[in-house]
């Protein structure tokens, strides 16, 4: 077990593609800042006018349009920037998302893209169930990605149910910017530790979502769901980062990936290998609209 | 749990003798509405006698440190503290009867504890400990003091529980029901906590929690996945 998978066996990014990238970032970002201002400063001077005091209902109303329209604006030109987890989005939807009311359009705008990881992970692992090494190799490895493939038809469900009961359009596609990686590796994919890696980061991406998205959705029952959902692809994750630790084991880790196991036998990393870390952040996580329907 | 809109069986059969294991657990009052709930005085025996070594400084500094390195807290809503007192001494019980594992095995009082348990255990020790250190972080930013004990009556169940712990597999048996409970109390928690930090803290350790679970589960002879859906049903109430 001399290399158990872990961050730095996520998948590699092309470095110089990813520069291009921020460089278009930055400039969205910039444009995003420039066609929020004028919200922004309204909400602003709201607050200068409210002051403490509690604001009347028509307040209320004007605060919660000025909010809908920065929100939405703000939300949509940093999303599509993948800036949305960055520090100064945080503190920007932080002004524009107080609790006036629900933020519906970006709360759709999460669900769809929560959707469209879920779409993903489905056509991975049926993927995954079509390639010889998993559909005839270990029984436990097969079983997983059978069940994990159920799994996450169900949870598809779910978020398509929430999405249509906040009154959007549930996404239908899986999310593009990952389908283009699974694609690319895909030609790479020879043995059971290659599919368990390109499984783990799909995992990773989507519980860092939702664990994200818990802070930025306003619904309660969409709230619910993603947590109670990314409690389980974090499960995935984990039995993962495990399988593929023993895998790296060679044959005396293989036959570890048993139920029940010998754990006798197991090595002291497998108890640790995984939760890497005593709290999960959202380091991967995939801005709310990168999976919204267009 | 909320009912969601679609089915929720994936065959996997749940355990009874798990759903309700403190009689403490499921359909209390929502975390969020809690009082203060970080109990003083609670007894020292098994359960919590190991390495509960929180600091009990209060004060209102925004920022503190936690054994995963420094941090910038944020003074958190006063719900939001509530919560995160609770929290917090649920994780002086989980580190408190890691402690006492440890203790136990060390004194071959649990026989044979293989490598790998031995390193859970420690690893999920440190895990909570750090866990601590945070939601402590954000109750004294908050001007409160340090929660250094765990939930009186909870603590009395996993003492007794403890008690009859024998072996490796009765010990992975309670660190499993401690953590659903951990794992399930923050998944509760979440839509009830208004700060954003804390939001995400909580939904942090919710994962490693479930991940813990994960884990034991696989040692036990288990599916490490069982559930399609997270529930709620053995979050743990106040007292």
């Amino acid at each position: 077990m001399d290399s158990p998978p872990g961050e730095k066996d996520r998948i590699m990014l092309n470095e110089p593609m990813l520069e291009v990238l921020l460089e278009e970032s930055s400039d969205l970002h910039a444009d995003a800042m420039r066609d929020t201002r004028p919200s922004v400063a309204r909400l602003e001077e709201w607050r200068r006018d409210v002051g403490t005091s509690l604001p009347t209902t028509e307040q209320v109303s004007a605060m919660s349009t000025a909010r809908a329209e920065a929100s939405s604006s703000l939300a949509k030109s940093l999303a599509a920037a993948g800036l949305l987890t960055g520090g100064i989005a945080a503190v920007l939807l932080g002004v524009v998302a107080s609790p006036a009311a629900a933020d519906k359009p970006l709360d759709i705008q999460i669900l769809q893209t929560a959707t469209s990881l879920e779409l993903l992970a489905i056509a991975a692992y049926e993927a995954a169930l079509g390639l010889p090494f998993i559909a005839d190799g270990n029984a436990v490895v097969k079983k997983f990605a059978e069940t994990t493939k159920s799994q996450h038809m169900q949870h598809r469900e779910a978020f398509a149910a929430q999405t249509k009961a906040l009154g959007g359009t549930p996404q239908t596609e899986p999310n593009a910017k990952y389908l283009a990686i699974v694609e690319m590796e895909k030609p790479k994919l020879l043995t059971p530790a290659d599919v368990v890696k390109l499984a783990a980061t799909l995992e990773e991406v989507a519980t860092d979502t939702y664990l994200k998205n818990l802070s930025l959705l306003t619904d309660k029952d969409s709230i619910e769901l993603t947590a109670s959902i990314m409690g389980v692809e974090c499960q995935h994750l984990a039995t993962l980062r495990a399988v593929g630790a023993l895998l790296a084991g060679g044959d005396e880790g293989i036959a570890l990936i048993a139920i029940p196991t010998d754990v006798a036998k197991l090595p002291a990393a497998a108890g640790s290998v995984a939760t890497p870390k005593p709290f999960e952040e959202p380091d991967m996580a995939s801005p709310p609209a990168e999976g919204a329907v267009k | 749990m909320k009912n969601f809109p679609i089915t929720k069986d994936n065959g996997q059969q749940r355990i009874p003798s798990r759903r309700s294991f403190f009689g403490l657990v499921g359909g209390a009052a929502a975390v969020g509405a809690l009082a203060a709930c970080g109990d003083t005085g609670g007894s020292t025996n098994a359960g919590a006698s190991s390495s509960t070594s929180t600091t009990k400084a209060s004060g209102s500094s925004g920022t503190t440190a936690s054994s995963a390195g420094a941090t910038t807290t944020t003074k958190a809503p006063n719900g939001d503290l509530d919560t995160a007192m609770f929290a917090a001494s649920l994780e002086v019980l989980a580190v408190g009867t890691y402690g006492a594992a440890l203790d136990a095995a060390g004194a071959g009082k649990l026989g044979a504890v293989p490598p790998a348990v031995a390193e859970f255990v420690t690893k999920a020790k440190a895990d909570h400990q750090a866990a601590l250190d945070k939601w402590n972080g954000v109750i004294k930013a908050g001007g409160k003091t340090a929660v250094t004990e765990p939930p009186k009556k909870l603590k009395a169940t996993v003492d007794a529980e403890f008690a009859k712990v024998k072996d490796v597999t009765g010990a992975a048996e309670l660190a499993l029901l401690l953590e659903e409970t951990a794992s399930a109390t923050y998944l509760k928690a979440i839509p009830t906590l208004k700060d954003k930090a804390a939001i995400e803290l909580a939904g942090g350790l919710q994962v490693v929690d479930a991940q813990h679970v994960s884990v034991l589960l696989f040692v036990l002879g288990r599916y490490p996945v069982p559930e399609v859906f997270a529930g709620t049903d053995k979050a743990a109430a106040p007292g």
